[in-house]
C-alpha cells in the first residue's frame, strides 16, 4: 500500500494491495497536480498584475470618474379623515435640507449655522443626524432639518455654493390641520433611532424619514406609508449628474421603480363631535371622553387631556418643550381614554346589582334602611349620605352604597368578578391602539395571591372602589352593551382603508366580541334607576342641572386611594392627586340608545358636578347639530 | 513531509484522552480557516453596509457559528466510519437532488432548481453532494483493491458518481456539475492504478461539449458568449465581467482602502457579496491586498496535501486529496471569473463568499481535513 509515502502509520497496518500506483508514480503524480495548482495561481497572479498594476491608472479613472447613486423617491404618506372626510392629518409641501456626511465640511456646516442663526438645540440635532448618518452610509445624504420653510429655504438654496455636501429638498410635510385636535388618538411622527434605522432600512425605509410614533400613525404605519421609489443616477467625479444616455451605459436594469403612494385611512370618529367634546372639557385639567355608537361599537369621538400639539411632536419638539411635557404630573403622553386605568365607582354597580338579581339575592321591591354606614367584621363602611329608605331603583338614583354593600355580601367578590368580566371590564378591548390596557378586576384568588383575603375587599368592589381598575374606552362599551341589549361589541376607530383615488381598499365591519347572558328584568330596573339619576329630583347628575333632552346616566365619583405626594408634584388649580375621579357613563335617548358617553375627569372632584355638565354639553351640542344637518 | 511540529510524541499511553486530542487538533488549518473567515466578514461588511441588504452581514455570522459547529462535529466522528456509511450518504444526497427536481424553489425565476426549504433555511443539495462524492471516492480508492480495476467494476463506480453529477447539471446547474466533474478526475488522476481512464474521460468530456451545448440554457449560453466577446453586449450578459475588471483594476496597487470601493458600494455589481466579493476585496486593497488572499488560499492548500501525506491509511489521503481538489477548484473559477478568464457560473469563493450552504459544506470539508489530522498517529 504506497498511495503516498507518508507516516510510518500509512503502510503499516493496511496491507498493501498491488494495485496502487507505485510510489515513484504517485510522486509524479502529484508533482502534476502541484504544478497545475501552480501554473493556474501563477496564470491569476499574471492577470491581477496586469489589470491593476498594468492598467490600473485608466481603470481608477473611468471608475472614479462615474459613480451610481441611489436614491429613494419619497412616497406621499396617506390621510387620515374623519368619517365625513374631514382631514385630520394630511400633507403638506415643505422644505427639507439634507447633507452628506463625507462631502459636509466643518466650514459648510458652520456657514449654514450662520446662515440659519440656529440655536444651539439646532445644531445638537444636526450633529446627532450626521452621526447616525456617517454609521449607516457616509455616502447618502441624511436630513438634517425638517421643514425650515420658504424663508430660510431660499436663504440656504441661494448659497448652496459656499455649502458642498448640503441639498435643499422638496418634500411633502405631515401636518395636522385640526392642530390638537384628537391628538392621542391620531399620534404623531418622528424621526427613528438608530436601532429602528438598522431593522427598518430592510423594509424600503430611508434611514432619514419619519415614522409613525404613537396613535393611528403608528398602530396604521404599514397603510400609510405607502412603498417608497428608486431612482438610480450616474455622476462624475465632481458630483454632477450624468445625461441619460451616459447613464444606460453605467446602470444596469431599471433606472426608476416608481414610488407607491399610501393609503387613506378613514375613521368611524366625527371631528365636529370630537371638537365639540374637547371644549366641553376646556374647563378641566385632566380627562377622558369616548362616545361611542351602541348599535355598532363604532367610536364617534376619544378625548384624553391634556394632549399636546401633533405638528409640534413631529420634527419642531425643541428639548425644553420635551421635558416640560414629560414633567407634568398630569402625564401629558398618557391617553387616558384607553391607556390609563381607574377605579370606576358608582357607574360600576351594575355589576353588583346584575350579579344580585341574577342570583335571585334579591327583588326589584327590596327596601333597606340606610344609616349612613355599613358594618362588616369590624370594618365601618361610609355611604355620601343617609339615604335612609331606599329600592334598587331608588339607591341607583341616589347612589347609595349602603345598598349595594349589601348586595355584595350576599354574591360574594368572585361573582361580582364575573360579571364584570362578561361586560368586558378588566381585559383590553383590542382596538389596537396606545396599548389599550386591561386594567384589572380583582378575585378571591387574586388577594390570596398577594396575602390575605378579607370579606370586605367584596364590599369594596361592590361599588367600583378597593381595587377594581378599568379603562374609559371599556366602560363605555360595557355601557354599549346595557345600551344595545347585550351585544360587547370591539370597539371600531377605523371605518375603511382606501386608495388616494377613492377606491376601497380595506372596508372593516362591526365585530361583537361576546353577546352577554341578560335577565331583561335586570337591564330594565338598571335604566329605570339611570332615568332617575338624570331626571327626576334626588336624582345624583339632575340635582347639578337638568337637560331636557332624553338622556339617562349613572355618576360616580371614584376615591383615590391614599398616597403620598411628592416633591416634584407641583399644585394644579383643579387637579390634585388626593381628589376623587369624576365619572359618568350615560346615553341618549334613553329608549333605543343613539350615543353612549362616558365622560372621566381625573381628580376633578364629583361626578354630578363634574362630570355631568361635560356631558351634558358634549350631547346636546351632538342634538343641536343634527338638527342644523340633514339626515344622512 | 511528516513532522509538522504539533506531531504527538510517540509514547502516548497513559495521556489522558483529552490532552491528546488536543494536542492533535490542527491548529494551523484552524487559524487559516479563521483568516479566511476573517476577511469574509470585512469585505461583506464593506459590501453591504448602507445599503438595504447591511442585515447579510449578521445572517453571515450566525451561518459562521453554525459552520463551526459543523467543523467540530465532522472533525469528532471518526471518519472511518463516515466513510464505511458512505454509500448511504451518497444516496441520500441523490434522493435530494430528486426532492429538490420535484418540490425545489427556482432561483431567480430562471427556470432551476436548486434550493430545498427546510424549516424556514434554504438548503442547496448539490452542495452537500461535493462532500458525498469526496468520501466515496474515498470508499472506493480504500485499502485493498485490485491490481485493475476490471471495465465492469469502473462502469459501476463511474456510473455511481455520473448520476448525481448528471442530476445537477439538468438543475441546470453547469457550474457545480463541472466542478463535480473535475474534483473527481483530480482524485482520480492521483489514486487510480492507471491514469488512462481518467485521461479518456477528460477527453469524452471535450468531445461532448458541442452536445452539452445543444442543451444548455439560453442564459448559459449567453454567458458563456459574453466571456467569449465581452464588448458584443455590454449592458448585458458581459456587464458583470465588465464591471468585476473595472473594479479589480481600480484597486491598483495597493486599493482604493477599507470601505472605499466606490464600483461594489454603488451597485455597479448586483449581489456582488455572493459571486464576487473577490473584486470588492481586489478593489479596496489592490494588488497586494489580492495577493494576499490567493497567498492563504496557497497555504491552506498546501495544508491540506501536507495532512494527506502524513494521514494514516489510503482514506484519509483521499479525503484530503478531494478537499484540496474541491478548495482548489473553487478558488481557482471563482477567481478567474472575476477577472474575467472564465465565464460567470455560480462558484462560491470558499469562506468569503455570502451564503449558509457554501459555509457550512466547506466548514464540513475543513473538519473532515482535522479530522484525519487528528487520527494520524492512531488516535
Amino acid at each position: 500500500m504506497m498511495f503516498l509515502r507518508g507516516s510510518s502509520g500509512l503502510g503499516g497496518g493496511l496491507g498493501g494491495g498491488g494495485g496502487a500506483p507505485a510510489l515513484a508514480e504517485l510522486h509524479r503524480r502529484l508533482k502534476w497536480i502541484a504544478l497545475l495548482i501552480v501554473t493556474t495561481f501563477l496564470l491569476l497572479v499574471g492577470r491581477l498584475w496586469q489589470l491593476q498594476v498594468m492598467r490600473g491608472d485608466s481603470y481608477y479613472e473611468r471608475t472614479v470618474s462615474n459613480v451610481v447613486k441611489e436614491r429613494y423617491l419619497s412616497s406621499v404618506r396617506g390621510k387620515i379623515l374623519d368619517r365625513k372626510g374631514v382631514p385630520l392629518a394630511d400633507n403638506r409641501p415643505a422644505f427639507t435640507v439634507y447633507a452628506t456626511p463625507k462631502q459636509l465640511t466643518q466650514e459648510s456646516k458652520d456657514e449654514l449655522v450662520r446662515l440659519l442663526a440656529l440655536s444651539g438645540d439646532e445644531i445638537a440635532k444636526i450633529d446627532e443626524r450626521l452621526d447616525l448618518g456617517k454609521k449607516r452610509d457616509p455616502r447618502n445624504p441624511i436630513a438634517i432639518l425638517e421643514d425650515i420653510g420658504r424663508d430660510r429655504a431660499s436663504i440656504v438654496e441661494q448659497a448652496l455654493a459656499r455649502l458642498p455636501g448640503v441639498e435643499v429638498h422638496h418634500e411633502p410635510y405631515r401636518y395636522y390641520p385640526q392642530g390638537e385636535l384628537a391628538a392621542h388618538m391620531i399620534g404623531y411622527m418622528t424621526q427613528m433611532t438608530a436601532a429602528e434605522a438598522d431593522k427598518l432600512s430592510n423594509q424600503g425605509y430611508d434611514t432619514s424619514e419619519l415614522v409613525g410614533r404613537y396613535g393611528l400613525e403608528s398602530a396604521w404605519e404599514n397603510y400609510l406609508r405607502g412603498k417608497k421609489g428608486i431612482e438610480r443616477y450616474a455622476v462624475d467625479a465632481r458630483g454632477q449628474r450624468l445625461d441619460d444616455r451616459t447613464a444606460a451605459t453605467l446602470i444596469q436594469g431599471e433606472r426608476t421603480i416608481a414610488a407607491v403612494p399610501g393609503a387613506n385611512v378613514v375613521l368611524t370618529i366625527d371631528a365636529d363631535l370630537q371638537r365639540l367634546a374637547e371644549k366641553a372639557v376646556r374647563g378641566v385639567q385632566a380627562a377622558a371622553v369616548v362616545v361611542v355608537e351602541p348599535g355598532t361599537g363604532k367610536l364617534l369621538a376619544i378625548v384624553s387631556k391634556p394632549s399636546f400639539d401633533p405638528n409640534v411632536m413631529t420634527g419642531h419638539l425643541t428639548r425644553a418643550e420635551e421635558e416640560l411635557l414629560l414633567s407634568d404630573p398630569r402625564k401629558p403622553f398618557v391617553d387616558k381614554a384607553l391607556r390609563a386605568t381607574y377605579p370606576p365607582g358608582s357607574i360600576f354597580k351594575f355589576i353588583t346589582a346584575f350579579a344580585a338579581l341574577e342570583d335571585n339575592q334579591t327583588t326589584e321591591d327590596e327596601t333597606m334602611f340606610c344609616p349612613g354606614e355599613y358594618k362588616l367584621s369590624g370594618t365601618t363602611f361610609r355611604c355620601h349620605g343617609t339615604h335612609e329608605k331606599v329600592n334598587m331603583v331608588s339607591a341607583i338614583q341616589k347612589s347609595c352604597d349602603f345598598y349595594f354593600y349589601n348586595l355584595a355580601e350576599r354574591v360574594g367578590l368572585d361573582r361580582i368578578a364575573t360579571v364584570a368580566r362578561d361586560y368586558g371590564l378588566g381585559a383590553p378591548t383590542n382596538l389596537g391602539l396606545n396599548g389599550d390596557s386591561g386594567g384589572r378586576i380583582p378575585t378571591k384568588a387574586w388577594y390570596e395571591q398577594r396575602g390575605r383575603y378579607k370579606v370586605g375587599f367584596a364590599t369594596n368592589a361592590a361599588i367600583g372602589q378597593g381595587d377594581v381598575e378599568v379603562t374609559v374606552l371599556q366602560m363605555a362599551m360595557a355601557y354599549a352593551a346595557l345600551a344595545n341589549g347585550g351585544k360587547l361589541y370591539v370597539p371600531q376607530v377605523v371605518e375603511r382603508v382606501e386608495g388616494n383615488s377613492g377606491q376601497r381598499i380595506m372596508s372593516y365591519e362591526p365585530k361583537i366580541a361576546h353577546t352577554i347572558k341578560l335577565e331583561p328584568d335586570a337591564i330594565d330596573i338598571w335604566r329605570r334607576g339611570m332615568w332617575k339619576v338624570t331626571n327626576e329630583p334626588g336624582g345624583t347628575a339632575f340635582d347639578h342641572g337638568h337637560s331636557e333632552l332624553p338622556i339617562a346616566g349613572k355618576t360616580g365619583t371614584a376615591e383615590v386611594k391614599k398616597y403620598h405626594k411628592t416633591d416634584a408634584e407641583k399644585d394644579i388649580e383643579g387637579w390634585h392627586p388626593l381628589a376623587s375621579h369624576a365619572w359618568f357613563a350615560g346615553w341618549m335617548p334613553a329608549e333605543d340608545p343613539e350615543v353612549v358617553i362616558v365622560v372621566m375627569v381625573e381628580h376633578g372632584g364629583g361626578g354630578g358636578t363634574v362630570a355631568w355638565p361635560i356631558a351634558r354639553q358634549i350631547l346636546e351640542g351632538y342634538e343641536a347639530k343634527k338638527h342644523k344637518e340633514p339626515a344622512k | 513531509m511528516r513532522g509538522t511540529g504539533l506531531a504527538l510524541p510517540r509514547a502516548t499511553i497513559g495521556v489522558s484522552r483529552w490532552r491528546r486530542f488536543r494536542a492533535g487538533v490542527d491548529w494551523p488549518l484552524i487559524l487559516t480557516i479563521v483568516a479566511l473567515c476573517t476577511v469574509g466578514l470585512l469585505n461583506l461588511y464593506s459590501a453591504t453596509r448602507g445599503t438595504r441588504h447591511h442585515a447579510k452581514f449578521d445572517t453571515q455570522v450566525q451561518w459562521m457559528v453554525v459552520g463551526a459547529i459543523a467543523f467540530a462535529c465532522a472533525t469528532i466522528i471518526d471518519y472511518r466510519a463516515m466513510v464505511r456509511l458512505a454509500w448511504i450518504g451518497l444516496g441520500i444526497a441523490i434522493v435530494l437532488l430528486v426532492v429538490v427536481r420535484l418540490l425545489g424553489e427556482g432561483a431567480h425565476g430562471k427556470g432551476s432548481y436548486r434550493w430545498l426549504n427546510i424549516f424556514g433555511m434554504g438548503i442547496q443539495p448539490s452542495e452537500l453532494t461535493k462532500l458525498m462524492v469526496i468520501i466515496v471516492l474515498a470508499r472506493m480508492f480504500q485499502d485493498s483493491e485490485p491490481a485493475r480495476y476490471s471495465p465492469g467494476e469502473l462502469a459501476l463506480g463511474g456510473l455511481a458518481l455520473a448520476l448525481p453529477i448528471g442530476l445537477i447539471a439538468v438543475q441546470p446547474d453547469l457550474g457545480t456539475a463541472i466542478l463535480l466533474t473535475l474534483i473527481v478526475l483530480t482524485v482520480g488522476f492521483l489514486a487510480m492504478p492507471s491514469v488512462w481512464p481518467m485521461i479518456y474521460t477528460t477527453l469524452a468530456g471535450l468531445l461532448a461539449i458541442p452536445i452539452l451545448w445543444e442543451k444548455m440554457q439560453d442564459y448559459q449560453k449567453n454567458r458563456v458568449l459574453a466571456f467569449l466577446d465581452p464588448a458584443s453586449d455590454p449592458t448585458g450578459n458581459g456587464w458583470h465581467t465588465r464591471q468585476s475588471i473595472f473594479a479589480v483594476g481600480s484597486g491598483k496597487i495597493w486599493g482604493k482602502g477599507y470601505g472605499e470601493g466606490t464600483q461594489n458600494q454603488f451597485d455597479f455589481l448586483p449581489e456582488h457579496w455572493t459571486d464576487f466579493p473577490y473584486s470588492v476585496w481586489a478593489e479596496e486593497w489592490g494588488f497586494v491586498g489580492s495577493l494576499f488572499l490567493i497567498a492563504i488560499f496557497g497555504f491552506l492548500l498546501v495544508w491540506i496535501l501536507n495532512v494527506a501525506l502524513s494521514a494514516r491509511d489510503r482514506v484519509g489521503a483521499v479525503i484530503c486529496v478531494g478537499v484540496a481538489a474541491m478548495t482548489f477548484w473553487h478558488v481557482a473559477v471563482n477567481i478567474a471569473m472575476v477577472l474575467g478568464l472564465a465565464p460567470v457560473v455560480g462558484v462560491t469563493l470558499p469562506f468569503i463568499s455570502y451564503g449558509g450552504s457554501s459555509l457550512v459544506v466547506f466548514f464540513l470539508a475543513m473538519g473532515l481535513v482535522a479530522n484525519v489530522s487528528l487520527r494520524k498517529h492512531g488516535y
